[in-house]
């Protein structure tokens, strides 16, 4: 299978964020009591899942220098309407279409402005941040959406055979994923649009649809957190989901997916996404305040950027 | 110099058509000629070198052949028949591949799918690939050129002498029936390159032209079939290795017109030393530099593209890392960073002047002064008026053709660009100047001016180091010169040595 | 030929008159101001009152002291988006030192040498560690975010000894005494960045960093002082919001990054560097501010507000895309 064929060039990544979990399994195990009870774990593996699925397109895209800074935005304005439609028309297969159709319009605008208007990634996605929190705070008129059906709250605390569904859910989102990015020509692409984009004009291959297929790709993976979202909630806030996109950059730096090589490991943005669960969990379990959480994530990335900038040749 | 042909080679061009010939190939620049009227023939099954100085005319020639450009005159023939190459696709049609010296592979994929790079979907679902099919078919085109690898490797572990194995494989794949090479001997050692040679003699066998284009004298002899020496855009001849010799490809090579306008004045005897480079080591990739130059002198610095030379020019300027030796100006240790080699006196107007030496959208004024500014201002406060005057004197002087300084530089022509990076340095007052390609990508009559400028410099009392490829400047405007080949000096020239042939002699590969 | 040897062959389809482009940029942008202003005169009589233009001025100020610094870092083209966070901390530390002091030159100083601080620990990410700055800046955005919070617990400071509250509250000869900040920073941020050698050396950076090394200027140090200056200059624009404001609580960062970067944008400071001005920015925080201040009295729902920002980033960015030719 191909993931033997990023491995061995990454075993000097492996230890990284497989080391950065074990260190901090350890230390959380003996600050807390409670940290190491099967009830927790289940409850960190659950808690992830919506961040797995904001951090796995944003693999992707930080593979192609890129960046996705409206995740967060997006999954909100996203979660919004899905409560909206729900709630008005009581079908929960037409709120979601609704949904994915918000995170895929974001999607294209992020491609279209950034590969055809040649606009900086950051600074398109940081605009589209702004636009999205602007139509959440609009919908909602700054409340919370409350009266969601039950049967959308059991999406997130029901379980299948035993196995939680988000669980499910979130191991379909990588298995897809995986799919895409090592057995599809869309994901060969990717690695070529970091790594050499000049490759792929070569080959013919359009770089400027590439782009706009990812951030489409990006969006349409906060479509479907959205779900996972309102489920946890029960809810829909216009500030739910602000914030994750850092978590989920954050994520996927630790876990080794680099800033300008084309250098991505799907698997390394799992073992990312546990490791910053791992350290909310602990925190929130050593009653340590979100704030202060927020500020340990961030010397985590700087820390994570720092290694890589030191594998890096200079 | 007349074209020469053995009688042996008409026999047989008249018995069998080539695989594929280049006709009357002529191909012009804004400021040159690079292609003028060349034919060249590609047999199957041989090795067909292309030799001659920086500048012949050998990368544009390819460039044609594989449609990155297309020729202003002349005709294409594949097996006698005419037929028409307008961009990369068609080439490739024909079967035309060339291999970069700037690979076009991906690192952080596997060498199957670098091979397969956009031709993935081989009758699988779409969208979908096939990886065991095109790991499969990897090892097909590996083993048939002899490289013994696991297609799942990814390219990024790879040695470039690997890459380049890959990017040959690349090109096989897809039907590859002349393979054009240049330089790939560069990056290689002599294991790597008798592993090279292998696979090259398997390719003949399979009928594959191959056309290499080298400075390794050695090598040629070793490789070719037959011999192309392209000189000043011309073919100078066509031989076999077995009718000459390395001094006589090298007497081909050289011997340009001399551009008359421009005489080398008579220079006093050169002062005191102001340069001194000693057992100059650099991770750039130069060893063992050892070099000085006096005030009033031009000392040139000469050898092949990737000898070097420009590694050696940054660092002494401090612009790149040095890892051994000391650099002195004027008897004082140079510290190694741009800020402390330009406070002393050092200047260096780079290969590259739109990217390296000015800042285009800034007016010719800002450009003017950037490098002296703590030498017009000493107190730190800036007075826009006393800057335009500064660069208005240096305007003049220079004679720079713009209406005014605040025109921005980059609607300057390209030799009064470059007069605006040498103003940049006399407004600075520096003392040490190097020259690097001072006048690429300048008309012919703008040359001789910029040599006239280079006299008063050191006719004031400069020193002088200057790199150029174009070694005729070298012998008309130097009074001795440096050799340098694979980033160590091999030779000095006095003036009575410094000619074309020796510095060839010296520059390439024996 | 490798990524260090080469810089960008050109910013902008070279202007015809390199020197007074900054001076055009201001004059057109001014009238584009003076005409909004005629336009939302137009359409609602409470713009042409005393109470709002004082309005307008004071919140121009404002914006203009946030984002005079970032002008600066934006000339070399560079980001720094933790600007809001850094004002949030340095006006909380600020004020709790004033609440547990009593004196207001302590507290001044607090912000001020936060805000320092953490404009050199930036300018160290992007020079030493190499970090892209808007990478850097982002990491240090929410780890001050975070800080702040910490810090704050939740509370809230206020009640600020009177002399110091003049600063943000007060008025002189009947304007507004943060438009005489303004007009001191205007002054600070305009005479580094055209009357010292420094300045030139930013702007050399900014349009080809390559070229600016290669001519003898120190890159990395100059890189330092500009994200120093920025952050310097955040923490004086913390204290006269604090001073406004009256109260310090976690969320005072937030957003106003965005607006930051929309007036150094639509200021006509060029987000790829070398071109632009100080003065620029001013202008740009003007119209930015005329825009949203016209929105609130044609009664928008304030929630529009982010929105209309980010449109305007994006459309002012899109523009000077359409005046630089591709890097290829």
């Amino acid at each position: 299978m191909s993931s033997r064929t990023v491995a061995p060039s990454l075993i000097a990544r492996v230890p990284g964020v497989a080391i950065a979990l074990i260190v901090l399994c350890t230390v959380f195990a003996f600050a807390s009591a409670r940290f190491a009870t099967p009830t927790n774990i289940a409850n960190i593996l659950v808690q992830s899942t919506i961040l797995l699925l904001l951090a796995l397109p944003m693999t992707l895209v930080i593979m192609t220098e890129g960046l996705d800074l409206s995740i967060g935005a997006v999954l909100t304005f996203a979660s919004i309407i899905l409560a909206v439609i729900v709630i008005a028309t009581g079908s929960l297969a037409l709120a979601l279409s609704a949904a994915l159709a918000a995170g895929l319009c974001f999607g294209l605008a992020n491609g279209v402005l950034i590969s055809v208007l040649g606009i900086p990634p950051f600074i398109t996605t940081l605009g589209t941040l702004g636009i999205a929190q602007g139509l959440s705070l609009l919908v909602t008129d700054g409340q919370s959406i409350v009266g969601i059906p039950r049967s959308i709250e059991s999406l997130y605390s029901g379980s299948l055979a035993g196995i939680p569904l988000p669980i499910l859910i979130a191991t379909l989102a990588y298995a897809v994923t995986h799919i895409l990015l090592y057995h599809t020509r869309f994901g060969t692409y990717i690695f070529a649009l970091g790594g050499n984009r000049e490759a792929l004009k070569i080959a013919g291959i359009s770089v400027r649809g590439m782009l706009i297929g990812v951030y489409l790709f990006s969006g349409l993976m906060a479509g479907f957190a959205a779900l996972l979202l309102t489920a946890r909630l029960n809810s829909a806030h216009p500030t739910a989901g602000i914030g994750m996109e850092f978590d989920a950059i954050a994520a996927v730096a630790v876990g080794g997916t680099s800033f300008e090589r084309g250098n991505g490991w799907l698997f390394g943005t799992l073992l990312g996404v546990l490791a910053v669960g791992v350290l909310r969990n602990g925190l929130n379990l050593l009653a340590v305040p979100s704030s202060a959480q927020v500020a340990s994530i961030g010397a985590l990335v700087i820390i994570a950027l720092f290694i890589d900038g030191l594998r890096s040749e200079p | 110099m007349h074209a020469m042909q053995s009688p042996s080679m008409n026999a047989e061009a008249v018995c069998r058509p080539a695989l594929f010939e280049l006709r009357g190939i002529s191909k012009e620049f804004p400021s040159v000629k690079a292609l003028d009227d060349v034919s060249f023939e590609i047999r199957a099954g041989e090795v067909h070198t292309l030799v001659g100085e920086n500048g012949a005319g050998k990368s544009t020639l390819m460039k044609v052949l594989c449609g990155a450009y297309r020729a202003d005159r002349g005709s294409f023939f594949q097996h006698g028949k005419q037929v028409s190459i307008a961009n990369p696709i068609d080439a490739r049609k024909f079967g035309i591949a060339v291999i970069f010296q700037e690979f076009t592979l991906v690192p952080y994929l596997d060498i199957a799918k670098n091979i397969f790079l956009g031709r993935e979907n081989r009758g699988a679902l779409p969208g979908l690939v096939d990886q065991r099919r095109i790991h499969a078919e990897a090892k097909r085109v590996l083993d048939a050129i002899g490289f013994d690898i696991d297609p799942y490797t990814l390219v990024h572990g790879l040695g470039v002498a690997q890459q380049q194995m890959v990017e040959i494989a690349k090109a096989l794949s897809q039907d590859a029936r002349i393979l054009v090479m240049d330089e790939p001997t560069a990056a290689l050692s002599e294991r790597e390159t008798k592993l090279l040679f292998a696979m090259i003699d398997r390719l003949k066998k399979k009928g594959v032209a191959i056309v290499y284009i080298s400075h390794r004298l050695a090598e040629v002899f070793a490789l070719a079939d037959r011999i192309t020496v392209l000189r000043d855009g011309r073919k100078v001849a066509t031989v076999l290795p077995a009718e000459t010799t390395p001094d006589q490809l090298v007497s081909l090579m050289v011997g340009r017109s001399v551009d008359t306008t421009y005489a080398r004045p008579h220079r006093p005897h050169p002062g005191d030393v102001v340069l001194e480079v000693k057992d100059l080591d650099a991770p750039s990739g130069i060893s063992n530099i050892n070099l000085t130059v006096r005030a009033g002198e031009i000392v040139g610095l000469s050898g092949l593209v990737g000898s070097g030379r420009t590694e050696v020019a940054r660092a002494i300027f401090g612009a790149d890392r040095i890892s051994a030796g000391e650099i002195r100006l004027c008897g004082e240790r140079i510290n190694g960073s741009t800020q402390d080699s330009t406070r002393r006196g050092m200047a260096l107007i780079p290969e590259n002047r739109k990217t390296q030496g000015l800042a285009l959208a800034r007016s010719v004024g800002d450009n003017v002064v950037l490098a002296g500014l703590r030498k017009l201002f000493p107190s730190g406060l800036f007075v826009a008026r006393k800057a335009a005057q500064a660069a208005r004197a240096i305007v003049d002087k220079l004679r720079i053709a713009t209406p005014s300084v605040h025109r921005a530089v980059g609607t300057l022509s390209g030799g009064n660009q470059q007069k605006v990076v040498i103003g940049k340095w006399l407004n600075a007052q520096a003392r040490f100047f190097i020259f690097d390609e001072p006048t690429r990508g300048i008309d012919v009559g703008a040359k001789a001016e910029i040599f006239r400028l280079l006299d008063q410099l050191v006719h004031d009392g400069a020193a002088v180091l200057m790199i150029s490829s174009e070694q005729i400047e070298i012998v008309h405007v130097c009074d001795r010169a440096y050799v340098m080949r694979s980033g160590r000096i091999v030779g000095e020239l006095a003036r009575d040595q410094l000619t074309e042939a020796n510095i060839i002699g010296l520059a390439v590969h024996r | 030929m490798n990524k260090q040897t080469t810089g960008r062959a050109d910013i902008a389809a070279p202007p015809r008159f390199g020197f007074s482009s900054n001076v055009m940029q201001v004059l057109y942008r001014l009238l584009a101001a003076a005409l909004l202003c005629m336009v939302l005169a137009s359409l609602s009589d409470a713009f042409m009152t005393e109470n709002n233009i004082l309005n307008v001025l004071r919140q121009t100020a404002l914006l203009f002291l946030m984002a005079s610094g970032l002008t600066l870092v934006i000339l070399t083209a560079g980001l720094d988006l933790s600007v809001g966070a850094n004002i949030a901390l340095s006006a909380c530390l600020a004020a709790s030192v004033i609440k547990a002091t009593g004196s207001a030159s302590l507290g001044v100083a607090t912000g001020i040498g936060c805000g320092t601080f953490v404009g050199l620990a930036n300018g160290l990410l992007v020079t030493a560690l190499r970090i892209p700055s808007f990478i850097a800046t982002y990491g240090v955005m929410w780890m001050l975010t975070g800080l702040t919070y910490f810090y704050m617990g939740g509370q809230t400071i206020h009640g600020f000894p009177p002399a110091f509250r003049q600063l943000g509250s007060g008025y002189l000869l009947g304007i507004p005494m943060p438009v005489y900040v303004m007009v001191l920073f205007l002054a600070i941020g305009t005479f580094f960045a055209q009357r010292t050698i420094w300045g030139q050396q930013v702007y050399a950076i900014g349009a080809n960093p390559v070229a600016a090394r290669l001519s003898g200027v120190p890159v990395q140090s100059r890189l330092v002082l500009v994200y120093t200056l920025s952050g310097a200059m955040a923490g004086l624009a913390s204290l006269i919001i604090l001073a406004r404001i009256n109260s310090a609580e976690g969320d005072i960062g937030e957003n106003l990054t965005l607006p930051a970067i929309a007036a150094v944008l639509v200021g006509g400071t060029s987000l790829f560097g070398g071109s632009g001005s100080v003065m620029g920015t001013l202008i740009g925080a003007l119209i930015l501010t005329l825009v949203l201040n016209g929105m609130n009295l044609l009664q928008v729902n304030a929630s529009w507000q982010p929105l209309v920002t980010g449109v305007i980033v994006l459309v002012a960015v899109w523009i000077s895309t359409l005046t630089r030719p591709s890097d290829e």
